[in-house]
């Protein structure tokens, strides 16, 4: 289970892709070498009009698609080396924001954002609902939401993604195209959190086609990059 | 024809040969597959965490209480035909001995767990196979997976185990209220004069030894084949697939597996 990797006592890069190679070029990634080294509480700004190609990188930082040559890293563990059941615990660490069909639309809204802590983690519900509840206030929620997914505004449906994404303090985000033109009262609020996330140690991904998305955020010490058909190449003087 | 032509000849022969050997079982063999991993990962502790209890409870109330309407209307009107009509003609022809023999073997072994796996199959299968179907045409599984969610275990898992439960539940449920239903018609026709429990009891008498096993496995395990062939059919679709291909071939493979599942125990037992 999740809780029983610990994030507190490891020192080193939270993810770290060392001349990774996707094996399948795909739809998604170009068959190139992939290198980014994040550390905890540092956000990389990534660049990317493709939202298959983003999706790909995410799922490459989250070893969702495998590696050929060179590896990919997270909280020193390497993907490739780990099973199945330690490789699902592992990613209970991190938090993603995903592009289109984001939500089970089976389930209620409460189960939806709740699942992942559920299965990962052994918290008392009390607690999980007490947090969860705090955070969708914080982003302009009346409380946490027990509708189905359908029932929900579109905005509504953005603030319940970022519930479910800073949900249980995870260890490294990986945010697709986390702000679109939502009004300035919640993107502060994310603005807030995300900030809240980096100084508990959270690594930030941040993919987005387009630049003007983190203008509010973005700080000289972040690393820029921007992905496309030649791989993820660094940006300088954005 | 050259060597090369007849060589070209007999390995795409071949090629067919093998295309077909594979296609047709492919199915039943992520069944047996998936049926072992199922075993294999609810013995596991690990595995029982709460969203998984949350969606086998969630399941188990769905499918037995949803169900429950319709097998309490079919037990009664099979009490009302096969059991009412199987003690009167028995009766006539002076084997009223047998009565208790036949329904134990014909209603209780052979046509309540059939009946029941497709009121399952028909009332929660379908169910089940459009969830999962929308699920994973949507994409969905990869926001479960991204998230470190194993749809196997999250999913699939407890479907199936609802499933099992709810089929021997409502087959137990069926067999009593079947046989308590045709004991009524027969004695307000005063075709039987004894009581319900002289009634029960002789047909629990007549019941083999080895009934005690074959019976309470035909119920589980026709539950059980429905439950995970209704979920892989589900999650085993293509791009080209929608929930009009999907909903019948998930259909027929409920049903071939209840049918399945009772020769084999049949055979065996």
């Amino acid at each position: 289970m999740a809780d029983s990797i610990s994030t507190a006592q490891f020192i080193g890069p939270v993810l770290e892709l060392s001349n990774a190679r996707p094996i399948f070029e795909g739809e998604g990634l170009s068959y190139g070498r992939y290198n980014l080294t994040l550390n905890a509480g540092e956000c990389a700004l990534i660049q990317c009009r493709d939202k298959q190609q983003a999706a790909s990188f995410t799922d490459l930082c989250s070893g969702l698609l495998p590696v050929g040559e060179g590896s990919v890293r997270c909280l020193g563990l390497d993907w490739k080396e780990l099973e199945d059941r330690r490789a699902s615990a592992l990613r209970g660490h991190i938090g993603r924001i995903y592009q289109g069909e984001e939500w089970l639309a089976l389930y209620p809204m409460q189960m939806n954002i709740l699942w992942a802590r559920l299965y990962h983690t052994r918290r008392k519900l009390d607690s999980l609902v007490k947090e969860a509840v705090q955070l969708s206030m914080r982003l302009g929620l009346p409380g946490l939401p027990t509708q189905l997914p359908s029932r929900l505004s579109s905005l509504d449906l953005r603030r319940a993604e970022y519930v479910r994404a800073f949900i249980g303090h995870p260890a490294l985000m990986l945010m697709e195209e986390p702000v679109l033109d939502e009004p300035q009262e919640l993107y502060n609020a994310f603005l807030g959190e995300l900030t809240s996330a980096r100084e508990r140690g959270a690594a930030i991904v941040w993919i987005s086609s387009n630049p003007l998305s983190w203008r509010d955020y973005e700080q000289g010490n972040m690393q820029k990059f921007r992905l496309s058909d030649s791989g993820l190449t660094t940006l300088r003087g954005m | 024809m050259t060597f090369p032509d007849r060589f070209l000849l007999v390995q795409r022969s071949l090629a067919a040969f093998g295309r077909v050997a594979r296609s047709q079982p492919r199915f039943m063999l992520i069944m047996i597959g998936a049926a072992w991993g199922v075993v294999r990962e609810a013995i596991q502790p690990v595995t029982w965490r709460r969203s998984v209890q949350i969606e086998f409870w969630r399941n188990l109330r769905q499918m037995t209480g949803g169900g429950l309407v319709s097998v309490l209307v079919v037990a009664v009107l099979t009490g009302f035909g096969i059991v009412a009509q199987a003690v009167y003609w028995l009766g006539f022809a002076g084997m009223a001995q047998m009565t208790g023999s036949i329904l134990s073997t014909v209603l209780v072994r052979e046509i309540a767990p059939v009946l029941v796996g497709i009121i399952l199959l028909g009332r929660s299968g379908m169910l089940i196979v459009t969830d999962l179907g929308n699920i994973t045409l949507q994409k969905q599984l990869r926001v479960l997976n991204g998230q470190g969610i194993d749809p196997f275990i999250a999913l699939l898992l407890p479907r199936s185990l609802a499933m099992t439960v709810s089929g021997f539940t409502l087959g137990m449920v069926f067999s009593l209220i079947a046989l308590t239903m045709g004991y009524f018609v027969c004695w307000m026709k005063n075709i039987v004069t004894m009581p319900i429990w002289s009634f029960m009891f002789q047909v629990i008498s007549s019941v083999h030894p080895e009934d005690y096993i074959s019976i309470p496995l035909k119920f589980l395990l026709s539950g059980f084949a429905v439950g995970l062939s209704c979920c892989l059919s589900g999650m085993d679709i293509t791009s080209e697939d929608d929930l009009t291909t999907i909903l019948p071939k998930g259909f027929s493979r409920g049903i071939m597996s209840v049918m399945a599942i009772n020769v084999a125990l049949d055979v065996i037992f």
